[in-house]
């Protein structure tokens, strides 16, 4: 096995492992470590898969905004800071919770493993387009062209729709704190 | 010109380690039912936006791999796979932003943020 198989199953199990801690620790902060640290592995999922772009974006996103806004949250819906949110829970849910996972696992694994997926036969209109932005825009610099060119109408959805977002969630926690 | 599909030699029966699809949908499975599985067990709020955004981060694995193995076009990954898993980070970043949100308004309301006592719609 070559140095990128090793580091390949290395990141694998990083983010396999962290993934599980975040599930199954019972205190809410420790999750939310491990969960950064799912986020940073799966960043480096996506540099094995030649998706440079993406795993920046999910470090500077993932990792660096919604983990700190999840500890921030956290940090203000927490009794005392000695033992934020330590949650016993019920058996019967861990059951429901075990049971409804291994199901979903089995049926995927089943589903890949039937996997049947057409690929391009190089006739398509998406082939036409990438051939388009490859021969401009080599390597991950065709991804710009693709965002603002074929997808520039969802792009300015999703701005418009973080706008939204960010504001109906200011005004979701001043409404709550106006005294009259 | 005659489809070509991706089979089983591409993926259980393929090469090993970073070459396979089968690895990364297989993480992309084990992430979603961890997520599942955080969703119904956790009693905190934000336990269960934890489950949602690892959720969301199997899928997008699903996308990236599939760009990159889907397209057969030389060596080159495809894109739009990777545009997909983009919008996908951007939608659960304001989703996080409007969950916590809601859960720090009900947190002001209750002082408790246990979804197995928030189960009343007016108080």
């Amino acid at each position: 096995m070559s140095a990128e198989g090793i580091l390949f199953w290395v990141v694998f199990l990083f983010t396999a492992s962290s993934a599980a801690l975040v599930a199954t620790t019972r205190n809410i902060l420790h999750a939310a470590f491990a969960l950064g640290l799912t986020f940073l592995g799966v960043s480096g999922i996506y540099l094995f898969l030649h998706a440079d772009f993406v795993a920046a974006v999910q470090l500077i996103v993932y990792v660096g905004g919604i983990v700190v806004l999840i500890m921030f949250g956290i940090m203000f819906s927490s009794h005392s800071m000695e033992s934020p949110g330590e949650e016993p829970r019920s058996k019967f849910s861990l059951m429901a919770g075990g049971l409804a996972a291994l199901g979903i696992f089995a049926v995927l694994v089943l589903l890949i493993r039937a996997l049947q997926v057409p690929l391009s036969d190089q006739n398509s209109a998406f082939d036409a387009i990438y051939q388009r932005t490859v021969a401009v825009a080599p390597g991950q610099k065709g991804l710009g062209h693709y965002l603002l060119g074929e997808y520039l109408l969802p792009f300015e959805v999703v701005s418009i729709l973080i706008l939204g977002a960010l504001a109906g969630a200011i005004s979701l926690i001043r409404k709550e704190t106006t005294t009259e | 010109m005659e489809q070509a599909y991706l089979t089983l030699a591409d993926t259980v029966a393929g090469p090993s380690g970073p070459d396979n699809l089968f690895n990364y949908l297989l993480l992309g499975a084990f992430l979603f039912a961890l997520g599942i599985f955080c969703m119904i067990t956790r009693r905190n709020a934000i336990g269960v936006l934890m489950g949602v955004e690892l959720i969301l981060n199997a899928a997008g694995v699903n996308f990236v791999a599939f760009s990159r193995f889907g397209n057969r076009m030389g060596d080159s990954p495809g894109f739009d796979g990777q545009i997909f898993t983009l919008f996908i980070v951007v939608l659960a970043a304001a989703e996080a932003a409007v969950a916590l949100a809601l859960v720090l308004a009900v947190f002001q309301n209750r002082h408790s943020i246990d979804v197995t006592q928030a189960d009343e719609l007016k108080w």
